[in-house]
């Protein structure tokens, strides 16, 4: 094992390494959560700093003109294949999920010091699952992909019913895990079929994918179209895209909420991803195949995400229809190939950071700490509490895509890019939805700002684990709003080999 | 650096009203009031330094902030934003002196309304696209929670309605932008280009034209608000806080009108020259239909809402006419009617704050309770209507010289808006002030005080002076909209006609034809 080698997978052995510290500190220390979060925190720090060594370190193989970095078990003979791929596209991958694991697990403190001496398995199932998620964007092989996005999904089973106490808690694993271990079916099953039409299970290498569009004539397009088909259909139920986002709305309400805003953002990051990577990856000849699916799909998802996001009374499920809008919006620029990738991580980073700070806020600002979290909670909040209020305004308006938040520039670099690809109708689909999305929001903020408070509404009071998590997200907003160039020309390095 | 610091005083302002400390809320109205001077001063400094007489953009500022994407932070001022600038300037510091009886979460107030004015500002100084939609589209905000926030009973309705109909225009300017971007950036050699001053050199089809004419259109017919989108504009106006009205009416109503001279007519001329006509009706319509609900409004504040369709008829009008007269007209008119109308919802505001009704007949009498009051009242319903030697006579004059030139007809019906004009605003000033007080609830009502007065008495020197000596505006209005003129006379089979040129009737044999020929070279590079 060489040095790149471990540089590879050195992100997950910190991970891992971590969620094994956590688990034995709860054994051997009594009231030990400070260290729980200390460590976690820590491991997702030196997580994000093995992300830049990464991203360096493929900058100097480019410049050594050694631009692949496979990994591969060479001493077991059946698994002579790449199966890991170390590039900018997983190291910046690599970074947003940890970064995005490091601010969820700020808004879930308060959550994980409830739980007490449970806590442990929380932070430990955080720090798994993460790791899986990423084990997603830096695979070569679509086993391995497999193999993360179990891993993650998994974990977040579990995550989904931890509060297994309240009815809806349980409502909404069992539900996640049965419609979750369908979606999953269907990505193994469509993998299977993309190796039957290829010959491989993995991207690159000799044998691999792509090398073998460039050196054979496809003899069964029909059996490689559904492969395509059904790895889309069960990476779109994983980012809740429509129609496959059924499950969205129930979890997001059920399970707590602390726990919810890193599942939902770290899963539409890795699923984005990890599409990206087959797709643009391994697939980039067959554009024409699975263009006009995502293009659809990403149509129906815009539709159908605002238009249930406009009736609902729930500000935890109309996040989640929103989320399903934004997977729409996500996935547009797909259709644009690799000039759509940038436009995606960038919209995808954005979203997630957005996403983590709203959970945060609406674990805030709920009565309850858990389960739903009914409109009429928000009622006067600018009047309660007017920090929370103004920073989910201008989370708000990040998601209904207003100038001077990321969310804007999020949403322009994705619109131009189905824009040149000639998907003129998605476009003006999206902009359309755009709209509507402001009604959706502006409705919160109208209830925020508008409404009186109710009598017996009880104070806000927010941890500071929460409060920092929502600062550092509502800065990074802003901050990207105005100032977006530097994280844009990042993402337009960040190509998938 | 100037145009950027003007776009920034105000956030810094609102930044320093925002870490008051929460012990001292009665130091915040003092504060806010001292901060939105700030960029009052800035804005008449550029007016002063302002070299008249040359047709292009002064004070430019270019930073590439994405060469790739080609957006850049790209300021500038031409005659026409010049007083825009000035405009949003006086009318914020007068707001926001007005807004002392603002007593609910002042400090988000004041707040909101620094950031709006930052807004307003970049909307007018923008040379990039994606700069002026981002500014276009951020106005939103500030403006929702005013209406909202501090509204009258209706200001939910109002204000998501605000909201949705200027963002459903808002997409088809964002659609547009990002086709031109695109057609752009295959020019330069780039993704995507917002430069603005670049985009005149683009040479689009009259096809082409024709949709993004239409694109922004949408937009800025919302904003304007021009028949049959207007219908936003009496709700938010009627229930919007005095302040709020007075900034949608003086100001926001202008970034519409603002966007067709600006973009509209320079980017898209083919397709300017070819709905001129359509443009020019719809323009009637609105001065026409908004002064005739006027008449029938029985709320002051409603009232004085549909005036503004009626006023800003003219502008398009104007705009459309595609002459220099109708032109700079409709520019003066966009001055004037922001502080004719500005003035009457302030003083409709003042009277509110006393009796806690805009309904016209609870009123009568009230030039005997309050006899100052009603001397300003009249003064300024005489300077919406357009007596000769106010502001308001100045710029529709002009217009309908300048509609007559190129379309005739629709200057003689347009003439008959401004007596509607008269007629709802003075049988307004009738039922409220004149003959004896009969609503008891009335008569103790006190006259305007020093601060009320001090709010008023700048806008009436101003009225009073670009009514009396409009030289000094038109000189700087005209080489920018000569400019204007002769790109589309140079990219079109277009000819103004020719008495319709201003230098030509003003000054017969001046040098200044020659000074605009040469700026207009290179303007139009």
């Amino acid at each position: 094992m060489n040095n790149a080698s471990f540089l590879a997978v050195a992100p997950e052995v910190v991970l891992l390494a971590g969620a094994l510290l956590v688990i034995i500190s709860a054994v051997m220390l009594e009231h030990s959560r400070k260290e729980w979060g200390f460590i976690a925190g820590l491991s997702f720090v030196i997580a994000m700093a093995f992300s830049v060594l990464q991203w360096r370190a493929v900058d100097t193989l480019i410049a050594e003109g050694n631009d692949l970095l496979f990994f591969s078990a060479r001493n077991l003979p059946v698994l002579r294949l790449p199966m890991v791929v170390m590039d900018h596209y997983s190291a910046f991958a690599g970074f947003v999920l940890f970064a995005v694991g490091l601010l969820g697990l700020g808004a879930a403190w308060k959550l994980v010091e409830r739980l007490g001496s449970r806590g442990a398995e929380f932070v430990t199932l955080v720090l798994l699952s993460v790791a899986g998620l990423h084990m997603m964007t830096m695979s070569a092989n679509i086993v391995v992909m497999f193999l993360g996005l179990e891993t993650a999904s998994i974990s977040f089973y579990v995550l989904a019913g931890f509060t297994r106490e309240r009815p809806e808690s349980d409502e909404a694993a069992v539900k996640y895990f049965l419609l979750g271990s369908l979606a999953s079916a269907i990505f193994v099953y469509g993998a299977a079929l993309l190796f039957a039409a290829t010959g491989s299970t993995s991207f690159y290498g000799a044998g691999g994918m792509k090398n073998f569009f460039v050196t054979t004539i496809l003899g069964e397009p029909g059996v490689l179209l559904l492969g395509i088909g059904f790895v889309i259909v069960g990476l779109a139920f994983k980012v809740s895209a429509a129609p496959f986002h059924q499950w969205a709305p129930d979890v997001y309400q059920g399970a707590p909420t602390g726990a919810v805003g890193l599942m939902a953002a770290g899963v539409k990051v890795a699923g984005f991803v990890a599409l990206g990577r087959i797709l643009i990856g391994a697939l980039p000849s067959q554009i024409d195949d699975w263009a006009p699916i995502l293009a659809i799909i990403a149509g129906l998802s815009m539709i159908i995400g605002v238009v249930l996001a406009a009736v609902q009374t729930d500000v935890k499920r109309l996040l989640a229809y929103s989320g399903v809008s934004h997977a729409g919006y996500i996935m547009m620029a797909f259709v644009a190939g690799v000039d759509g990738i940038g436009p995606v991580l960038f919209y995808v980073t954005v979203y997630a950071v957005t996403l983590v700070g709203a959970f945060a806020i609406v674990g805030v600002v709920s009565r309850h700490s858990s389960g739903g979290s009914p409109i009429e909670d928000w009622s006067g909040l600018s009047r309660r509490s007017p920090e929370m209020a103004w920073s989910m305004l201008i989370l708000l308006l990040a998601m209904g895509g207003i100038p001077f938040t990321a969310g804007f520039v999020a949403k322009l670099s994705s619109f131009t890019a189905a824009a040149s690809a000639d998907y003129l109708w998605l476009t003006i689909l999206a902009l359309l939805t755009t709209v509507i999305g402001l009604y959706v929001y502006f409705r919160v903020a109208a209830t925020m700002f508008l409404n009186a408070p109710d009598d017996d509404a009880p104070a806000i009071e927010a941890p500071m684990t929460a409060r920092m998590t929502i600062a550092a997200v509502v800065v990074t907003i802003l901050v990207l709003g105005v100032d977006p160039w530097p994280l844009l020309d990042l993402v337009r390095e960040a190509l998938p080999l | 650096m100037e145009l950027t610091l003007l776009i920034i005083l105000p956030l810094l302002g609102a930044l320093v009203v925002g870490f008051l400390p929460k012990r001292r809320p009665e130091l915040i109205f003092p504060v806010s009031l001292g901060v939105s001077i700030l960029p009052l001063v800035a804005s008449l400094w550029i007016l002063w330094n302002f070299t008249v007489g040359e047709a292009g953009f002064q004070f430019t500022e270019d930073y590439a902030l994405s060469d790739s994407l080609g957006i850049g932070w790209r300021l500038g001022v031409d005659g026409i934003s010049l007083f825009m600038i000035v405009l949003t300037g006086i009318l914020m510091t007068l707001a926001i002196a007005g807004s002392k009886s603002i007593t609910d979460r002042t400090k988000q107030y004041m707040v909101s309304m620094l950031v709006l004015e930052a807004g307003l500002l970049g909307v007018f100084l923008s040379l990039d696209l994606l700069l002026f939609f981002a500014f276009f589209e951020i106005v939103l905000v500030p403006m929702y929670l005013l209406i909202g926030i501090w509204g009258g009973e209706n200001r939910k309705y109002a204000s998501i309605k605000f909201v949705l109909f200027t963002a459903f225009g808002s997409i088809f300017l964002l659609a547009g932008i990002i086709v031109i971007a695109i057609t752009a950036g295959d020019a330069a050699g780039t993704i995507t280009s917002f430069d603005f001053r670049q985009m005149l050199s683009l040479d689009l089809s009259p096809t082409t034209q024709l949709w993004l004419f239409l694109a922004f259109g949408i937009a800025f017919a919302v904003k304007v608000p021009m028949f049959p989108f207007h219908t936003w504009l009496p709700d938010a106006h009627t229930e919007a806080p005095t302040a709020g009205s007075v900034i949608l009416a003086g100001v926001l109503l202008k970034m519409g009108a603002y966007g067709f001279l600006r973009f509209n007519l320079t980017l898209f001329p083919q397709a300017s020259v070819d709905l001129a006509q359509i443009l020019g009706i719809i323009g009637v319509i609105g001065i026409i239909y908004g002064a005739a609900v006027a008449i029938v409004q029985p709320d002051a504040k409603r009232l004085v809402a549909y005036s503004s369709v009626s006023h800003m008829g003219f502008v398009v009008l104007g705009i459309f006419a595609l002459t220099s007269q109708g032109l700079s007209g409709g520019v003066f008119v966009m001055i004037s009617h922001g502080l004719t109308t500005g003035a009457l919802f302030l003083l409709i505001g003042m009277i509110y704050e006393r009796r806690h009704t805009r309904l016209i007949s609870e009123y009568g009498g009230l030039a005997k309770v309050m006899p100052i009051y009603a001397g300003i009242f009249l003064f300024m319903a005489f300077a919406s209507i357009g007596l000769p030697g106010l502001s308001g006579f100045i710029g529709e004059f002009t217009v309908l010289l300048g509609s007559y030139l190129t379309l005739p007809v629709l200057a003689i019906i347009a003439g008959s808006g401004v007596i509607l004009a008269a007629v709802y605003l003075l049988w307004m000033y009738e039922r409220m002030f004149t003959g004896p007080v009969l609503n008891p609830k009335n008569e103790g009502l006190s006259d305007l005080g020093f601060r009320e007065i001090a709010i008023l008495v700048p806008l009436i020197v101003i009225i009073i002076g670009i009514g009396i000596y409009p030289k000094p505006v038109l000189d700087r209005i005209d080489p920018s909209v000569e400019i204007i003129l002769d790109r589309i006379q140079t990219t079109t089979d277009y000819q103004p006609p020719e008495y319709g040129r201003a230098e030509e009737i003003v000054q017969p044999q001046d040098v200044r034809a020659e000074i605009v020929g040469e700026h207009s070279e290179e303007g139009s590079e």
